[in-house]
């Protein structure tokens, strides 16, 4: 009877590979085999015209792109952006997160409302940011008209466009933190906060000892989501500057995006995007090691 | 006196929220509402003197006849917005429900059992959702080109699950470990393993796969980077793609805010719900 009932049921590992199993295979198709083929045609020279044809090149491509000046300066405009980005969009959430938490009247509808930057695409919000600070339906002309300076204000230039693009990225990005800081913030005992009260401790200190160590984890967590999703946006960014002007806003993706579709050049692209996914792991795990592990292992 | 103070305070703090999140939807959306006059003008108008939908008319290919009798012509693009929004609803629906099929099993197993290798599994998982659509999009584009499947609506499906697939797995383990332990009880009362999953957890976790979806259904009508590269031109055209049309081609401020209101209007519908059940979804969790 036992030994019946044990063939009737299922084990943990059956029914996990009976569940997973189908799911894990496609996700190896669409996951591993991509990254293989990529890896592939990054040690080879490929050419549509002509007939498709592949030639074995070896680490030619990745020694170029060691060696391509461009490559270098896609790689520091990537990481000032992606630092602008991510400081402002970890501010911005908490301060936004901080706003939410007080009790008000139709909090709900301002909720949705705060979250609504979130929902909309990047190409919308490189659409809307491009009409907010090009010089010629800019809200920057706009006020300096009304101020009486008679000039076009247009801060899509050499100089700004990279902050024109983190501060447009932090938009989009900063309700996804606030929610989720704004749930840490709801586990908070207000207990807590009459004991700090009764220590006379002022708001700086209050916000120091009571409020931000339950934040800690979800910090480190989206500081790591919002470094990765600015490393690898492409669309917002080609809609807003299209890498320009020049190519002061090209970052690694517009890059790779010019090396493999526009220029056709598919096995550089490739090599090169094997670069920024480097760059976006190891930035990941050193932030880890500096970081995440101190925090894990405080909780 | 300090109560009050504290009082402006947060109001002001309320304030520059609103105004952070809805300035830049204004200044763009109210491009949709300007006559062609206005949108001439130098410097930009602050807002519209005289509002008017025609361009919401516009790009529907209709007419609309002002109140000075002059007609504003319906946009020659109307036909590639009208094929777009239908493209894109169909591979949003698709995408959200091979999405769902494929995830909730996924994230399951991986929240409430046990197997080897499972940390790798997952970090394989992290892995897809830190890849950079660039980077997934050079095989897939050589890979099409040969197969003949760029510029297909199947096409575009395949290459957009590779975007939801890992992100909603995620997010979906941390809402299932989080789901009280009923599968004991279960067992007692007689369900199998599939029955516990389909009877008692996916009802119970109903919120949390209603945000999968939705963020499933947003990812992929919002997905433009792929629809750029493998359908932009062709008669798979997605919405966004029929929109740059005007964007890079022929300069039309009213008709490109009234388009890009129209892509507005499921996140909008969504954001309700969506930041009363956003934070169940536990990001944080299957990192730790």
């Amino acid at each position: 009877m036992r030994a019946a009932q044990r063939t009737a049921e299922l084990s943990n590992l059956q029914f996990s590979l009976l569940l997973a199993l189908p799911v894990l295979v496609f996700l190896l198709l669409v996951v591993a085999y991509p990254l293989g083929y990529a890896l592939w045609m990054s040690l080879h020279e490929i050419s549509f015209f002509g007939g498709y044809k592949a030639v074995f090149v070896g680490v030619e491509h990745f020694a170029d792109v060691i060696g391509d000046r461009k490559f270098k300066k896609s790689l520091w405009v990537t990481v000032r952006f992606t630092l602008e980005s991510v400081a402002l969009a970890m501010v911005a959430g908490l301060l936004i997160a901080l706003v939410l938490n007080r009790k008000m009247r139709f909090a709900g509808l301002v909720r949705t409302i705060v979250i609504l930057p979130w929902c909309i695409s990047l190409y919308g919000t490189g659409v809307i940011f491009s009409y907010l600070a090009k010089g010629q339906t800019g809200i920057g002309t706009a006020i300096a008209y009304a101020l009486g300076i008679e000039e076009a204000v247009n801060v899509v230039n050499k100089q700004w466009v990279i902050e024109v693009l983190a501060v447009g990225n932090a938009w989009n990005m900063a309700p996804l933190v606030a929610f989720f800081l704004l749930a840490n913030l709801k586990t908070i005992p207000s207990r807590l906060y009459d004991l700090a009260a009764i220590d006379r401790m002022s708001r700086l200190e209050t916000f120091l000892n009571v409020t931000l160590p339950p934040l800690r984890f979800t910090l480190f967590v989206f500081t790591c989501i919002t470094t990765v999703l600015s490393m690898k946006l492409f669309d917002f960014i080609f809609v807003l500057s299209g890498g320009g002007p020049g190519t002061a806003s090209a970052t690694l993706t517009y890059r790779i995006y010019k090396e493999s579709f526009k220029d056709l050049d598919l096995g550089y692209g490739a090599a090169m995007s094997f670069m920024l996914l480097a760059l976006i792991l190891g930035t990941t795990l050193i932030l880890y090691g500096l970081w995440g592990r101190r925090e894990a292992r405080s909780i | 006196m300090s109560i009050r103070l504290s009082t402006i305070w947060s109001w002001l703090a309320l304030a520059v929220v609103l105004i952070w999140t809805l300035l830049p939807l204004y200044w763009f959306l109210k491009n949709s509402l300007l006559t062609p006059d206005e949108i001439a003008r130098f410097p930009p108008p602050l807002y519209p003197l005289e509002p008017t939908p025609a361009a919401f008319f516009n790009i529907f290919g209709l007419d609309y006849e002002m109140a000075d009798g002059i007609v504003r012509r319906g946009s020659g693009q109307a036909n590639q917005i009208i094929r777009g929004l239908g493209n894109s609803l169909i591979v949003s629906a698709v995408v959200t429900v091979v999405t769902l099929f494929v995830v909730l099993p996924l994230a399951y197993v991986f929240a409430r059992l046990d197997f080897p290798h499972k940390n790798k599994l997952l970090f394989a998982i992290l892995l897809a959702v830190a890849l950079p659509p660039v980077s997934t999009l050079i095989p897939f584009y050589a890979m099409y080109v040969r197969l003949g499947l760029s510029g297909t609506l199947v096409g575009l499906i395949i290459v957009t699950l590779t975007i939801t697939i890992p992100f909603v797995t995620w997010m979906l383990i941390g809402y299932f470990r989080n789901l009280p332990q009923v599968e004991r009880l279960a067992r007692i009362d007689g369900f199998s393993r599939f029955e516990t999953f389909l009877k008692i957890i996916v009802p119970q976790g109903r919120s949390g796969v209603a945000v999968a979806a939705v963020i499933a259904f947003l990812f992929s009508w919002n997905e433009y980077t792929y629809a750029l590269m493998l359908v932009n031109g062709t008669t798979a055209n997605t919405l966004p793609t029929a929109i740059s049309g005007f964007l890079f081609q022929h300069p039309e401020p009213s008709h490109l805010a009234a388009a890009v209101a129209l892509t507005m209007v499921p996140p909008a519908l969504v954001a309700f719900f969506l930041q009363r059940h956003i934070a169940e979804m536990n990001l944080v969790d299957p990192v730790r």
